[in-house]
């Protein structure tokens, strides 16, 4: 048996750049030690030929950025945190429409730019991740996290169309039936709402998305599209 | 790495700016992994947000001898990744009012190979300007060395020699941070994966 080929050649050969001779065949047979050399490079050859793809990912996102700011900014400063409010009744139902339509009007004001300025100060209290129920398409689903002053950000992606409109609500888990109405979601992708003061957010922590009809019956369709657990 | 150290030593003593930077330099890349492994954007944002957090809050663990700062994020990265998908899976028992399906598998490749490809990607752009040349004509155009040589008008030695050492430089630098080789990172929950 030779000697341990040599480092220079075992790049060559990984790279396919030189073809074996038949004594490093050979070698190679019944070395281990050189076999691992020459698997390792070749991984690392075939590594490095993926990175292409790779090579220019795009920034990532300010709003991001802002949202680690400010969740940063909350390690520093001594937060209130997930206070227990008194247990809320949900709110009678002929209020809902007029709060929907108020939460509309928030959204349309704010925007994202509301939202970044907003993450500023804002400590996160809850977030959750929602996930499709059986009827929706797997690849439906969002995000929420819920800010210290009351504010509820929603992302979702893939809902279903609705001849409706997409309703958020905060359920009780524990209590069935018993529910907040957050808002409607805009048709796009990201809003921001606003959860009614005093609610429980230990109690009502399942986010709830639903298909809403236009059949003026302000209570739960009973359709639920997205699902998820708030946690701190 | 010296910018490494620089770098984590401003993160040690509290200066908010090198967490910026930070982030500029591999936010792209945790976002790329999280987005691979959830399959899904506003999850993977969010993850990238409790890494970033993470990783201020937790800086002082953070240790230049045993890796890069890329490195030791990706490794924070899994981990929130994989506390999120068993969240959501939670939830999903939680509602059993409604039946749901179990989440859909969205890895399709090992998330060891995605973190490998950051590492060494983020290795590639480190490397002096000659030898990584020469070695993306080698990987991304599948040119021999006497080919390179005649591309670049570098002499066929000196080709031979930038792809010599680039080649051992991408290998430390994988040996370090990849997942693979790095065992801290291939054990434990990431397997769940």
């Amino acid at each position: 048996m030779q000697q341990h080929l040599d480092p220079d050649r075992l790049v060559l050969l990984a790279l396919s750049e030189e073809v074996e001779e038949p004594t490093e065949i050979d070698h190679l047979e019944h070395c281990a030690g050189c076999r691992h050399e020459i698997q390792a490079l070749r991984d690392v050859a075939e590594i490095g030929a993926e990175t292409g793809a790779i090579r220019d990912l795009p920034a990532p996102p300010e709003h991001v950025w802002q949202a680690i700011r400010a969740d940063v900014a909350a390690t520093r400063a001594p937060v209130t945190g997930l206070t227990r409010h008194r247990v809320r009744r949900a709110r009678p139902r002929w209020l809902a429409p007029v709060l929907a339509a108020a939460a509309a009007a928030v959204i349309a004001a704010a925007g994202t730019v509301g939202f970044d300025r907003f993450a500023d100060r804002a400590p996160v209290l809850a977030r959750a991740t929602l996930a499709p129920l059986e009827t929706v398409p797997p690849n439906a689903g969002g995000a929420v996290q819920v800010f210290s002053d009351g504010r509820l950000r929603i992302d979702v992606q893939n809902l279903p169309l609705t001849s409706g409109f997409h309703e958020v609500w905060l359920l009780d888990p524990d209590t069935p039936g018993k529910m907040v109405a957050v808002g409607n979601l805009p048709g796009r992708a990201e809003a921001v709402l606003t959860v009614p003061a005093g609610t429980d957010l230990n109690r009502y922590r399942l986010v709830d998305i639903s298909d809403e009809p236009h059949d003026g019956d302000a209570t739960h369709s009973g359709k639920s599209l997205l699902r998820g657990t708030l946690t701190k | 790495m010296n910018s490494d150290n620089e770098l984590a030593e401003r993160l040690r003593a509290g200066d908010e700016t090198a967490l910026r930077e930070v982030y500029d330099r591999h936010g792209a890349a945790v976002l790329h992994l999280a987005q691979r492994l959830l399959g899904n954007r506003a999850d993977a944002e969010d993850v990238t947000q409790v890494t970033f957090v993470a990783a201020w809050t937790g800086r002082d663990g953070f240790d230049p001898q045993r890796g890069t700062i890329l490195g030791w994020l990706l490794g924070i990265a899994r981990r929130k990744t994989v506390d999120r998908i068993r969240a959501a899976t939670r939830d999903q028992r939680t509602t059993e009012s409604v039946q749901v399906q179990a989440p859909a598998p969205v890895v399709e490749e090992s998330p060891d190979r995605v973190v490998d490809r950051l590492v060494v990607a983020d290795e590639m752009k480190r490397l002096p300007e000659e030898q990584r040349r020469t070695l993306e004509l080698a990987f991304f155009d599948d040119l021999s060395h006497p080919q390179i040589a005649a591309v670049t008008g570098l002499p066929l030695g000196t080709v031979k020699s930038h792809i010599r050492r680039g080649m051992a430089n991408l290998r430390r630098r994988w040996e370090v941070d990849g997942a693979t080789t790095f065992g801290s990172r291939s054990t434990g929950p990431s397997r769940a994966l």
